[in-house]
């Protein structure tokens, strides 16, 4: 079984504990830099992870849990407008992300108003691709029940953030977190701390849901090792955006053209099949400089291979 | 600042009083207001923002922000209104230079060659741009979506009405109604 945890520290010795990765046969699932600072995800087998963990220590980092690892969640709010910073938004981002998620901050086009807020049909499917979504509302009650119509057309999980408890719309939602609203100060209070820190458990359970029923239905691949698979591809290897892979729970985002790449990602071997035959490859719906793959379940792969014969 | 909720919504009228408090602190426009009076109707919608302020915005001299002597040719400035000394400062600046403008302390200031009519007469901060600034403070502690707004503007009352869509009579009357209540003219 393998788990995933994260490192917190310098960059001294940091080549040790990636020889022990790969020694072990775990993967690093991010890596970020900052300076002389390095955060380091990684997915290892159980049975390593105390020698892993006191490697770190004597690196002289340390070792967190981080219980929304390989997922990327899309947290919303209606408006990004410049007159609602600093935004609930930013600090629930923040959270997740110490909770090992990878965020994107997203505002509606024309979502702000009561009566006049909208989400168009891209919108929808650019949430779509995420693992699950946060949506952010406001502080009054009548506000936030008319606003969940931006949510119940979605597929994806969804936590609903907001001020008030909303009544008579608990199917748009698969989680309702209340007491956060607009506010004009950053979230810094003990209180305000503890409500951030129930968005990240919400938002584990409902992510626990759906992990649950990839677990039963397992995917052909694990994510994990396509991206093991496609690290070295040159145009990945050389990208220069932030995480040039994503991992999901049911595949990953590459951040390359997808008309460049398509040849090559649909005929790549994963255990001596093609990528195009046992994942969905898309373009994403936010530009054509990302590639999304969606790996078919096991039970799907061996209908499809009957179908065949 | 003395603030006053009025709504049927018992977390958006806390919130919003905050929200209303953080904003014009974070503006630096909080000293200027004396009370406020904030009528949140987010079911029709309407938001109807009211607030006094202490003194009416006027256009405001060297001499009224800060305690002036004249003496031996040079004139003594000390900044009373600390609000206002990046203003003084700057005004002062761009009359005599730099190098005649000494600041002694923060808040003294020595000007070589000055006279104290210049001062009574040099305008650092006109009373439009506080009205402008204060305005966009109460913009933008409302919410994004209300859109249609009225502003009634009588002295140191500036009452602002706004709602989603169409601004319907009955709407400025109650806003008007709210800016009379205020001190406003009628």
């Amino acid at each position: 079984m393998f788990e995933v945890m994260m490192y917190d520290g310098g960059v001294y010795r940091s080549d040790e504990l990636f020889e022990m990765i790969e020694d072990v046969g775990g993967v690093v699932l991010q890596k970020n830099r900052s300076s002389q600072m390095l955060t380091v995800i990684m997915s290892i087998p159980g049975e390593d992870r105390e020698e892993i963990s006191k490697l770190c220590k004597e690196i002289g980092g340390e070792v967190k849990e981080v219980p929304l690892a390989g997922t990327e969640i899309a947290v919303v709010g209606p408006t990004l407008g410049r007159h609602h910073m600093p935004h609930p938004i930013c600090d629930v981002a923040e959270i997740l992300r110490r909770a090992g998620a990878v965020t994107v901050v997203m505002g509606l086009a024309r979502g702000r108003g009561k009566n006049t807020s909208q989400i168009s049909a891209v919108e929808k499917e650019i949430i779509d691709e995420y693992d699950a979504c946060v949506m952010c509302l406001g502080n009054f009650k009548p506000c936030v029940e008319k606003k969940t119509d931006l949510i119940k057309d979605l597929h994806v999980p969804v936590v609903l953030v907001s001020g008030p408890k909303p009544e008579g719309v608990e199917d748009t939602y698969d989680a309702l977190v209340t007491g956060v609203g607009r506010k004009a100060a950053r979230m810094k209070s003990a209180d305000e701390r503890a409500k951030l820190d129930e968005i990240c458990d919400t938002l584990e359970n409902v992510l626990k849901d759906k992990k649950l029923s990839i677990e039963e239905d397992p995917l052909f691949v694990h994510p994990a090792e396509i991206k093991q698979i496609l690290q070295d591809y040159e145009p990945i290897d050389m990208c220069l955006r932030p995480s040039p892979m994503v991992l999901h729970l049911d595949g990953l985002r590459v951040k390359i053209p997808y008309e460049e790449n398509r040849e090559y990602l649909e005929n790549v071997m994963v255990y001596g099949r093609k990528l195009g035959e046992v994942a969905y490859i898309e373009p994403s719906r936010i530009d054509d400089s990302s590639v999304i793959i969606r790996i078919k379940t096991r039970s799907q792969v061996e209908y499809e291979d009957s179908q065949k014969q | 600042m003395d603030v006053i909720v009025k709504g049927d919504d018992p977390f958006g009228d806390e919130a919003y009083k905050k929200l209303f408090e953080d904003t014009m602190s974070d503006l630096n426009k909080a000293v200027l207001i004396d009370r406020a009076q904030l009528v949140l109707k987010p079911k029709v919608p309407l938001f109807v923002f009211s607030i006094v302020l202490k003194a009416d915005p006027g256009n405001k001299t060297v001499v009224d922000v800060s305690n002036v002597r004249e003496e031996g040719g040079m004139v003594y400035v000390t900044i009373t209104q600390e609000r206002y000394a990046p203003d003084v400062l700057r005004a002062l600046w761009t009359k005599y230079g730099r190098n005649k403008v000494i600041q002694q302390t923060r808040f003294d200031i020595e000007i070589t060659g000055a006279k104290m009519a210049e001062l009574q007469e040099m305008v650092i901060a006109s009373g439009e741009d506080d009205l402008r600034e204060i305005m966009g403070a109460i913009w933008r502690s409302m919410p994004e979506g209300i859109k249609n707004r009225r502003t009634l503007i009588d002295g140191g009352v500036i009452t602002v009405i706004a709602t989603e869509e169409l601004m319907q009579p009955e709407m400025m009357d109650e806003g008007r109604a709210i800016h009379v209540e205020m001190g406003g003219a009628a």
